[in-house]
């Protein structure tokens, strides 16, 4: 039985996950989820040992350990460090096999990733300088409408007839917001309609790689409702989600991970291949 | 003045380093110290004629923009916000008097905010001599050599005028001649690079490099000697990571950390155009003859190609596949300046070019001020762990 684990450090929570390969399957056994806080380093072996106790097993039985997220570097136990693009490619191939294309919308970044059969990057693209279409936008949004951001979602699907936002800055949205609230306009339809406007750019964003079919949604934007139909609406094409697309960076590091496990096996080393040496 | 750099070949790396930070100039102000009286020409990017400059004795300077150095409080009044760093931090440069040690400044057509800029600044400081070089446009036929020949002739005009010097033919092969061996000083680095990558990174090569610009070319060749003298006996680590060219940086230049960022996630640079290596020319200008038809057929047939120099004899996106092939580079990074109108259009063609030969690139925009590079980072990271995985 070989064990491997993904962990994937970010901004708000540290996210852990163990696969297992019995030679015959690859199985996800174990997810934890942790508050990174202030000690980035403290959580990401906090995650890790939480995963291993989930599963059932000690931490030295983990053949290999790849870390991502923004914390990646600060995973001293690990053996390398991958990005949370190519781990998310990973992850939602090994989520929904079908994907060819990953959209990402996290707190404060906004990504689209097209993939190639085995879950490989083939390209990518990012947002720039701009929170347009993260969750920090739609944060702010949230704020001007004294709303939570768990209630935004499906508060915005009763909207009708949404609104048309002049600008999607994260900054001046809020005068949108409150212009259209003063002339009366419903709640629902200001925010059925901030979400369109996010909506198109994520997709122009996303349409600098080639968008094609089957898309997968991950990062904690998935969990908006309102946001994933109003992509829905501008894509025309429904978005696989999965109930742990939040894991979905852990998972494709783990699945590195496992790769470099049973490389090292056949090569009869049993501590897999080394790690990339990318330092100076 | 930095007449000899640090016996320590690290040292001298970060000497250089520091002199491209320094915006008072250092180097020029011990050279007019040194030399009373002799004028100093300040030339925008790229395929300035240094050696009409020289040979009038004056020293020529690259101007580079201020990098991250400056805050800009003159120069967002005047363009708009789609104009790109380098054009607004040389404004800025000129109109807080940090181009003071200047006699004069020189532009050519390189692009239309190039071309304003020049008259923006004259607008603004109407005190220091401003030149513009019409560089020509079709490659062919010889009528652009006349052409070429005819403008430098006024350039020379108006630069003897400046200097109380004249410029002779044998002043002008003599430049022709020091220029000549600074170009093959710097190919010889570019190729030590290109096949030992591990013992000369490209940020150290990029600052022994740009750090030319701020000195007489005769210092420079000494640095560059000193430097080859001792690299072969310079050990370096190793690292997993592709190979690359890295395209698009040939006028406004990106942070220093950004080029080490690039190297630290995992591409070794194997050939590049940033400043288009000042090394302009493919080979020697011809030094017996006519010297000014000479550096005009040099730069119309000779010069390294460029997207603000347009020769439709020899595409440039045929050039960057040959330049991949020689480098025996796996991908393309495009390192482009923000709104550079001319390395985006180009990155149309070349990426075109690219996709049919399958080779896979990177697109990267940057801009002259940036403190953290983590995003770069990770995009570098994702890209080399696309090929390194794959």
């Amino acid at each position: 039985m070989r064990y491997a684990a993904g962990v994937d450090v970010g901004s708000t929570q540290t996210k852990a996950v163990i696969m297992q390969d019995d030679g015959h399957e690859k199985k996800m056994i174990a997810t934890a989820l942790v508050d990174t806080g202030a000690n980035v380093q403290k959580a990401g072996g906090n995650g890790f040992a939480a995963a291993c106790k989930e599963a059932g097993i000690a931490p030295e039985q983990v053949g290999y350990v790849v870390g991502t997220g923004y914390g990646r570097y600060k995973i001293q136990f690990g053996n390398t460090q991958m990005t949370e693009i190519s781990c998310h490619a990973r992850g939602a191939h090994f989520l929904f096999p079908n994907t060819r294309t990953v959209i990402d919308m996290g707190g404060q970044d906004s990504k689209a990733i097209s993939i190639g059969p085995e879950g490989n990057v083939l390209d990518f693209v990012m947002n720039d300088k701009c929170a347009a279409g993260t969750g920090r936008f739609l944060g702010n949004a949230a704020d001007v409408l004294a709303m939570s951001l768990d209630d935004m979602g499906p508060f915005s699907l009763k909207g009708k007839n949404p609104v048309k936002i002049t600008t999607v800055c994260t900054v001046f949205v809020e005068s949108d917001i409150l212009s259209y609230l003063a002339q009366g306009k419903k709640a629902e339809d200001v925010l059925s309609g901030v979400n369109l406007a996010i909506a198109r750019r994520t997709v122009s964003l996303a349409r600098r790689v080639p968008v094609e079919p089957a898309i997968t949604m991950t990062g904690g934007v998935s969990r908006n409702v309102g946001m994933v139909k109003a992509l829905e609406d501008v894509l025309g094409v429904t978005l696989q989600i999965s109930p742990l697309a939040h894991f979905a960076g852990a998972i494709g590091a783990a699945m590195y991970a496992l790769e470099k496990v049973n490389e090292g096996s056949e090569a009869g080393n049993g501590e897999g291949a080394h790690a990339a040496n990318r330092g100076n | 003045m930095m007449e000899v750099l640090s016996p320590n070949i690290e040292r001298t790396f970060d000497q250089c380093a520091e002199l491209l930070r320094d915006l008072t100039f250092p180097t020029v102000a011990a050279w007019k110290q040194e030399h009373p009286g002799a004028k100093v020409i300040g030339y925008f990017p790229v395929y300035a004629p240094s050696e009409i400059i020289h040979a009038c004795g004056m020293l020529p300077v690259a101007l580079h923009g201020a990098g991250d150095g400056l805050e800009l409080q003159h120069a967002d009044a005047r363009f708009g916000s789609f104009i790109c760093s380098i054009v607004k931090s040389t404004l800025e440069l000129a109109m807080t008097d940090r181009l003071a040690q200047m006699d004069g400044l020189l532009f050519s057509t390189i692009c239309d905010s190039a071309r304003n800029l020049a008259w923006v600044i004259k607008r603004n400081q109407p005190g220091i001599y401003v030149d513009f070089l019409h560089l020509p446009h079709n490659p062919n036929g010889t009528a652009s050599h006349h052409f070429l020949v005819s403008e430098y002739r006024r350039l020379i005009g108006h630069l003897e005028e400046l200097s109380g010097n004249k410029v002779t033919d044998e002043a002008l092969r003599n430049s022709i001649a020091i220029y000549n061996e600074n170009r093959r000083l710097l190919s010889r680095l570019y190729d030590f690079r290109m096949e030992h990558p591990e013992r000369l990174r490209t940020w150290e090569l990029y600052v022994l490099m740009r750090a030319g610009n701020f000195v007489p070319v005769e210092t420079h060749n000494e640095w560059l000697r000193g430097v080859l003298e001792e690299l072969p006996g310079r050990s370096g680590k190793k690292r997993d990571a592709i190979r690359v060219v890295v395209e698009g940086s040939f006028c406004e230049q990106p942070p220093l950390d950004l080029i080490k960022v690039m190297e630290e996630a995992g591409c070794t640079i194997a050939d590049d155009d940033f400043i288009l290596g000042r090394r302009w020319f493919n080979a020697d200008i011809p030094v017996e003859g006519d010297p000014l038809m000479n550096m005009a057929e040099s730069y119309q047939d000779r010069s390294v190609y460029s997207s603000v120099r347009h020769d439709f004899r020899n595409p440039r996106h045929k050039q960057l596949l040959e330049k991949v092939k020689h480098a025996k580079a796996q991908a393309v990074v495009f390192l482009t300046a923000k709104f550079c109108e001319p390395a985006c259009f180009d990155y149309v063609l070349f990426k075109k070019e690219l996709e049919a030969a399958k080779i896979p690139h990177l697109p990267l925009e940057f801009e002259e001020k940036a403190y953290t590079f983590d995003r770069f980072r990770m995009e570098v990271e994702t890209f080399v762990e696309s090929l390194l995985f794959e």
